[in-house]
């Protein structure tokens, strides 16, 4: 009812449940044994029905709520978190979720977007690990032969990013066509 | 789990400071364990911070805060011990691997500084009532609107996650399969996931509207239920630790153009 | 209109959501005096949350769409009313107690202060308004628990509270018990008698009729957005049309009407107390025995 604000009651409402989503994502993902995170679900979603401001906001909370009550250092890659909002709710604008070509392509650019934020981070805080097994082992690999420690982490997060947000763009898209069109537009953001 | 908050509650000095005092000291001893690639400044703020939760007796949950980082941390002195690229004194040798002082100082000065964050973010998390943090920040300014979303994620989490498990029941009943192979768990998160995502968005839409209702969407002026009340003990630390902030970034400065 | 007493003023609203094919709310007119308890009832799909929905503003503030006709609350226009104005004549209360919890409060208390807050009551009044109400609900000894702890009635309660804290002349209820066990169905009905001593005009949605006839002064019928009938329990159920629309009547209504039993006045009884009424009367005049052709 504040008519002069884009960020609608419901909108406001949404941004909780955005981030309720990306934990039960996580929390399916461990239950079933995914080799993946899967918690960016619910930000991508919000990015999608109300655009990428709340995209960038849902992101942003998810990292401070996340570092408020179980790690703190999540608090630091609220960065990207606001990157995946943001160009997720770019990408839905420029329909770039039409058909599956584009929706992965939709993908890898988010992937890259998430990489490309979180390498410095990684860098600053932890002299460029990730904290996942995988990736890690391909850090010390590359540091081993010599390669730089930006290329290094950048390998070793778009290893890890890479299948996780193309298969949570995915996921999100397959769950937005599902939605009945008169709940999606209760979220709309006033334009 | 009705909140999702590490809140311990007790009544010691530091529960009873100002929430918005504890949020300034973790912000300010983060900034300033970063401005300074020192270990000893990195460790005197861990000690202090350290100090800070004893004091507030959250030592035990401060431990197990840590203990999510570890293993990262652990990692970090192996990996950088062995290939921290500015690497040239060796320092001693395990089953044949060589690790180097560089690197060991180098994870040393990360490890202090993603320490100090973890318990000085800690002491605020373990000893405020996570509410009075968001309607402290309300009653100094912060957008009551805003203030909503983050009050209200707390309890709409768990809210959501306690759902979850209703959920998760009734697919396994029409023979879900969380077992399977990968594709099989795929299209099981997708099932457990959908109908989550849908609920959720309904339940959110008549809360948006039931808040409505409550003249949530009324501009004007607000009063709190909850006073916040900022003591002389409160001001005089946060007037300490502006100070001190800009005592370290002038500080900065100088060794910089120096 | 021009009668003192009108509180509630519905002329030829029709209302379409966004998206929808039909309309939801068809040429509807009526009025409720101040002071009256109405009961909504109707099919799935009838109206009649939209109604409640345009009665509490939030069509067209919350849900857009293209509304005409005219609605009116002591003759100020509700769709352009403040709603700083509005929310002081109005209060709704939904179906599900959980998603009208704000979610922003750690507690019972607070709970109810939001919309206090909210609209900027001063410190002293919230507190005797607080007060008031979580005794007058029976929710005082609750009062520092966390909401999300209480029971479905009991949050249902709350729920009421916290809209009637706000001191609304009309109370909406849409549904109030359809998510309810019968004992948390019972608490909320004896919340709404309680709020008829006070004088409070209330709608209630509801689908279960032998609870809501004994509340209820008059009854409006929806079917697929039109206003089929307006009058009292007696006269809806009584037709024989009642059964067409799909909403059923009350389970004595049915019986009687099954046994041909007709109250003096020619329509059949709603109630329980009016059967047995009359079913006390047929033994005492000897009927008792009659024997049924059926």
């Amino acid at each position: 009812m504040a008519k002069n604000s884009k960020l609608t009651t419901a909108i406001l409402v949404l941004i909780p449940v955005a981030v309720g989503i990306n934990y039960a994502g996580k929390l399916f993902a461990s239950a079933l044994k995914l080799p993946l995170w899967l918690d960016s679900i619910g930000t991508m979603l919000s990015a999608v029905l109300a655009g990428p401001i709340v995209g960038a906001i849902s992101g942003a909370i998810n990292n401070i709520i996340y570092g408020l009550t179980t790690d703190p250092i999540s608090f630091v890659y609220a960065l990207t978190s606001i990157g995946i909002g943001i160009s997720v709710g770019f990408l839905a604008k420029a329909k770039m979720f039409n058909n599956s070509f584009r929706t992965l392509l939709s993908g890898l650019i988010v992937a890259l977007v998430a990489t490309v934020i979180s390498v410095p981070i990684n860098v600053v805080f932890w002299g460029g690990q990730t904290g996942n097994v995988w990736g890690d082992a391909l850090f010390a690999f590359l540091q081993s032969k010599n390669v730089g420690i930006w290329v290094s982490s950048f390998f070793d997060e778009i290893v890890v990013d890479l299948v996780d947000k193309v298969l949570c763009v995915f996921i999100t898209f397959g769950i937005f066509k599902v939605l009945p069109k008169t709940l999606v537009y209760t979220f709309k953001g006033e334009e | 789990m009705r909140v999702l908050s590490l809140y311990v509650e007790n009544d010691t000095f530091i529960h009873k400071l100002e929430p918005i005092a504890k949020l300034l000291y973790a912000l300010i001893s983060i900034v300033i364990t970063f401005l300074f690639p020192s270990i000893t400044v990195g460790a005197v703020f861990v000690a202090f911070s350290l100090l800070l939760a004893i004091s507030a007796k959250v030592f035990k949950r401060m431990l197990l805060l840590l203990n999510v980082v570890l293993i990262v941390l652990l990692s970090m002195v192996i990996i950088q011990g062995l290939f921290y690229r500015q690497n040239v004194t060796p320092a001693f040798k395990l089953w044949g691997l060589t690790f180097y002082k560089e690197g060991l100082l180098y994870s040393l000065l990360l490890i202090v500084r993603v320490v100090n964050m973890i318990i000085s973010f800690g002491v605020l998390i373990l000893t405020t009532r996570p509410s009075d943090l968001v309607d402290n920040l309300v009653q100094k300014g912060l957008s009551p609107r805003f203030g909503y979303v983050l009050a209200s994620v707390l309890q709409i989490i768990p809210q959501m996650l306690s759902t979850t498990s209703t959920i998760t029941d009734a697919q396994r009943s029409r023979g879900l399969e969380t077992e399977g192979n990968l594709f099989q768990r795929f299209s099981a998160f997708f099932a457990l996931l959908g109908p989550l995502v849908l609920n959720s968005l309904v339940e959110a839409r008549e809360r948006a509207m039931a808040i409505e209702i409550r003249g949530f969407g009324v501009e004007g002026k607000r009063t709190f239920v909850r006073q916040i009340l900022e003591t002389k003990t409160d001001r005089w630390i946060k007037i300490s630790l502006y100070v001190a902030f800009i005592v370290a970034v002038v500080w900065r400065i100088i060794l910089w153009a120096m | 209109m021009g009668n003192v007493s009108t509180k509630v003023s519905i002329e030829h609203l029709t209302y379409k959501y966004p998206f929808a094919e039909n309309v939801s709310l068809e040429d509807i007119t009526l009025s409720i005096d101040a002071g009256q308890s109405i009961g909504i009832i109707g099919r799935n799909g009838a109206g009649k949350s939209t109604l409640c929905y345009v009665l509490s503003g939030l069509i067209p503030r919350f849900f857009h769409g293209k509304i005409t006709g005219k609605v009116t609350i002591d003759g100020e226009d509700v769709p352009t009313m403040p709603i700083e104005r509005l929310i002081r004549k109005v209060g709704l209360v939904l179906q599900n107690p959980f998603s009208q919890i704000s979610g922003a409060k750690m507690t019972v208390y607070e709970e109810v202060a939001f919309g206090l807050e909210n609209l900027g009551i001063e410190k002293d009044e919230m507190h005797e308004r607080i007060d008031t109400v979580l005794r007058q609900f029976d929710l005082y000894k609750k009062k520092d628990e966390n909401p999300f702890e209480l029971s479905g009635g009991q949050l249902q309660r709350l729920a009421i509270a916290s809209v009637l804290v706000l001191k609304p002349e009309i109370l909406i209820l849409d549904e109030p018990t359809s998510q309810l066990d019968p004992r948390g169905t019972t608490e909320v009905f004896e919340t709404i008698s309680q709020l008829k001593t006070l004088g409070i005009t209330i709608l209630i949605v509801e689908h279960k009729f032998e609870k809501l006839v004994e509340y209820v002064d008059k009854i409006a019928l929806l079917h697929e957005g039109k206003l089929l009938g307006y009058d009292t329990a007696e006269h809806i159920f009584s037709t024989s049309e009642i059964e067409t629309y799909g909403v059923g009547q009350p389970i004595y209504t049915a019986l009687c009407k099954r046994m041909g039993l007709k109250k003096a006045n020619g329509y059949y009884p709603v109630s329980f107390g009016e059967t047995a009424a009359l079913m006390n009367g047929l033994k005492e005049s000897g009927m008792d025995r009659r024997t049924y052709d059926g």
